[in-house]
């Protein structure tokens, strides 16, 4: 007999087909039928970047995008920077169905967090990995997606603590996708309320049933230590105390209820004195509306401003962005009251942003998908590519602790040994799942033309010379320097 | 650029190897309070007797299937807590194990995020390995953890000789990170292919079985000594749940257990001095062997620490008795050292910043048992 929880599953998964709940076979057979969707036909202009430098069209894609497709360096330079910003910053108006048809056959993707139940945990987990993978490759709204790559950072959730395993999938709809352009206040307040993030953080069990309970601090502290002000943000144990004390009685009452979509106030659990957060007293009685008094002081503070400029300017500028391009994000988020695309829109307009050109490190994901893309690759996005980000560390929804996957380079370059790994294996068609058909684009660009496509600029004379010396030269285009940077 | 050290050098990179022995295993056969005389009285067939066990400290012994491991007691490098386990009362061993391996109800495993939280920034390739055909729990979320069944799995192919000669020369022209990062990765599969390329051969007489356990180990082994960067190694040994015939399930797993762990031993040699083997499971079993000479499950089992750093050659206790009074629930061996407080120290003793246990441990207070010399 074999006690190990994975074996368990793997057991369950072959008794998977009399049943809703279905295992690892399932996904497998759902593999072989998923046929050419992130494989779109070639567009008419392939027009590859012609420059020596990444021009302002590559670097827009770079950083806006997980890397651009055949032909998109030449749709967006025909449009405009100010017309792709534009277009990316309203990805509601982008017609967008090829993509969502593929994602509907992930069903878990769609239902309320109650019926997630009904699943195995590892089912849901793969299918959620896999729509976050699919988008990634195959939207069109690239800018959204990139967004919530960010976003599920930000307000990271592990899955693999408690009843997050099934709780996650909704929060990733509900919450981080639904708000991941809107306005930051309405974002965060979907995260305090989300189930998924009442488990994850504790929330559920901050209550106070008698004079003597004291507190959960958990969701409070990382609240304004991650999610608002930052660690310096300027607030003490006390206001720790304090707020935790204001979100007493919210919880995730029992799945009945989660099948409603909905979490719960019990007044009776509720600390209703007076408190005093951040300076702000706020007074005796007002049960569930502590929560919005909370939000509201923690979104308005001058921090939180801040510490996010900071994060989007790492993100979208340099691991260590100059201070007057934050000043400026950070100004721009006060006076929009949050407006994450006013914000995107004030990062993109730096003098540092517009001279940052392949100074980032691709993070795994970024990497991974970027390949795909450029090589207009056909994927079911199923185990062989998580397995090979789980590699890389950098799989979706595996990060143990509050904070997110880092986002310097120095967290990314141990080894390059898995990111040349999966550039051979995708090459060699040896991803199961994955393919790439090269010949069309190679007979159309030709190989200073497919170098182009994917460095986002004409290749120097010493990447030409390994293109062709290498025996496989797209294996070394895509394992090479240039292609790990953005 | 850090992790040059670890690739390159015979560098300090301490190793921790965690052993898991999944299914219960009864504590009280592998570590038997032989002075104890409810234990005779409780498991009047099952139980350790005197005169075949291993006198250990005068009043414990040890199962005579793990004479291998006397040694390494008497040499001091082997320490034994009793009563030790996790604060789980469902004696269910998905829950236990789940509880264990996460280190308490939080996201990833305590190993994972331990290694994420490590100060010392990226690791390499085969940093951290679990032996076997899936992550286990407690990796969840660890760095670029690689489940590994062979050493072919480190490697780009033969066919890519000419991508990596290309890239070699590519990274060279590089000025930064990625330039060191590549020179790395070279270096690694460098040593790889050295390793798959020469025959292993275990040294000091080491003799590994041919078991899935001890291969795994010989495999550690081998990487430990050719200073590849392992920091981290998880094995299991699976079978341990004896709800009857206890002895003819488990002679075979303790005789694999201490033989594995004695070569693994005795093949590092010095490198020892910087290794570390855990050695847990989720729960002990019932005092009471039942009528199928068998054991259900409990509560408290024993936990092994060995390496070259610690102090060992001792039962940590507190041994409260096997009296009714002392027992727990249906009659079990209560909890009395909670895991958290043997891997903490084990962590703290791999280089952890004591900053880190809440991150580790989230929701517990650490009392760590003195391990180490």
């Amino acid at each position: 007999m074999n006690y190990s929880r994975r074996n368990f599953l793997a057991t369950g998964a072959s008794a998977a087909a009399v049943v809703l709940t279905s295992g690892c076979g399932e996904m497998r057979s759902l593999g072989t039928r998923w046929r050419g969707s992130t494989a779109g036909p070639l567009p008419e202009d392939l027009t590859p970047p012609g420059s020596p430098l990444l021009d302002e069209t590559s670097h827009l894609l770079n950083r806006l995008t997980f890397g651009p497709r055949p032909g998109e360096w030449a749709r967006v330079r025909s449009m405009g920077a100010g017309a792709f910003i534009d277009e990316q910053l309203a990805p509601e108006k982008l017609d967008d169905h090829a993509c969502d048809r593929m994602i509907r056959r992930l069903e878990v993707l769609h239902l309320p967090p109650g019926e997630l139940y009904e699943y195995k945990e590892k089912y849901v987990l793969e299918q959620m990995t896999r729509g976050t993978i699919l988008r990634a490759v195959a939207s069109r709204r690239q800018l959204h997606e990139v967004m919530v790559d960010f976003w599920t950072d930000h307000f990271n959730i592990d899955p693999s603590k408690g009843d997050c395993r099934w709780l996650k999938a909704a929060d990733d709809r509900e919450v981080v996708r639904r708000h991941a352009l809107g306005k930051f206040s309405d974002l965060l307040r979907a995260s305090a309320l989300s189930p998924a993030m009442l488990w994850y953080l504790d929330g559920r069990v901050n209550r106070r049933d008698r004079d003597t309970d004291r507190p959960n601090e958990n969701y409070a502290r990382e609240l304004m230590e991650l999610h608002t002000l930052g660690v310096h943000g300027g607030y003490t144990q006390q206001d720790v105390m304090e707020v935790a004390r204001c979100l007493t009685g919210w919880t995730v009452r029992d799945r009945k209820e989660l099948r409603k979509g909905r979490v719960s106030f019990e007044p009776k659990r509720h600390d209703d004195g007076a408190k005093v957060v951040l300076g702000e007293p706020i007074p005796a009685g007002l049960g569930a509306a502590d929560l919005d008094r909370v939000l509201d002081l923690v979104v308005r503070h001058p921090s939180t401003a801040r510490h996010l400029a900071t994060k989007l300017c790492q993100r979208f500028i340099a691991d260590e962005p100059p201070a007057a391009a934050v000043d400026h994000v950070a100004q721009t988020f006060t006076r929009s009251t949050g407006d994450i695309r006013a914000t995107l829109r004030s990062v993109f307009a730096t003098e540092a942003f517009q001279s940052s050109q392949g100074g980032k490190l691709k993070r795994p994901l970024h990497f991974v998908v970027s390949a795909l893309r450029a090589t207009n690759a056909e994927t079911d996005g199923a185990q062989p590519v998580i397995e090979s980000l789980l590699r890389m560390g950098h799989a979706p929804f595996r990060y143990p602790t509050p904070d997110g996957y880092p986002e310097a380079a120095t967290h990314w370059t141990s080894t390059l040994l898995w990111r040349w790994n999966f550039a051979v294996g995708l090459s060699a068609g040896k991803l199961q799942g994955t393919r790439i058909v090269l010949k069309e684009l190679r007979d159309r660009l030709g190989d200073d033309g497919l170098m182009a496509t994917c460095y986002g600029r004409q290749p120097n004379a010493s990447e030409q010379r390994a293109f062709h010396a290498s025996g496989d030269g797209l294996a070394l285009l895509l394992a090479s320097p240039a292609f790990q940077r953005c | 650029m850090e992790t040059q050290t670890f690739i390159t050098g015979t560098g300090p990179t301490p190793t921790l190897v965690v052993v898991f022995l999944r299914g219960g295993a009864d504590g009280l056969s592998l570590v038997a309070p032989l002075g104890d005389d409810q234990y005779h009285k409780a498991r009047p067939r099952l139980g350790l007797k005197a005169a075949t066990s291993v006198a250990l400290d005068g009043f414990f012994g040890l199962a005579p299937q793990l004479s291998d491991l006397e040694p390494m007691w008497k040499d001091g490098e082997l320490a034994i807590i009793h009563g030790a386990g996790s604060e789980d009362q469902t004696r269910s061993h998905f829950e236990a194990q789940d509880l264990m391996e996460h280190g308490g109800l939080a996201g990833g495993g305590w190993l994972g995020r331990y290694l994420r939280a490590r100060s010392h920034g990226p690791s390499g390739a085969l940093s951290c390995i679990a032996l076997g055909r899936a992550l286990p729990e407690s990796l969840l979320g660890a760095p670029g953890a690689t489940v590994m069944q062979s050493l072919d799995d480190f490697s780009l192919g033969e066919s890519a000789m000419g991508v990596r000669e290309q890239l070699r020369a590519l990274y060279a022209q590089e000025g930064d990170s990625l330039k060191s990062a590549a020179h790395d990765t070279f270096e690694a599969l460098g040593r790889i292919e050295t390793m798959r390329a020469t025959p292993y051969r275990a040294e000091h007489g080491a003799e590994y079985a041919d078991d899935g356990f001890g291969q795994g180990l010989r495999q550690i082994a081998r990487l430990i000594k050719a200073g590849v960067g392992l920091e981290a190694a998880s094995i299991d040994l699976d079978g341990w749940d004896s709800h009857f015939t206890q002895e003819t399930l488990l002679n075979p797993l303790l005789t694999r257990l201490g033989k594995g762990l004695a070569a693994f031993r005795r093949d590092l040699g010095r490198a020892m001095d910087r290794t570390v083997v855990v050695v847990m499971t989720e729960f002990g079993r019932r005092v009471r062997e039942n009528s199928a000479f068998g054991t259900d499950h409990g509560r408290g089992s024993v936990m092994f620490v060995a390496g070259g750093g610690v102090r060992g050659g001792r039962v940590i206790g507190p041994w409260p008795g096997l009296g009714d009074s002392s027992l727990e629930g249906p009659g079990d061996l209560p909890v009395l050292n909670n895991y958290r407080n043997v891997l903490a120290p084990v962590l703290l003793w791999h280089g952890m910043a004591p900053g880190n246990l809440g991150t580790v441990f989230p929701d517990f207070q650490v009392t760590g048992l003195d391990l180490f010399a």
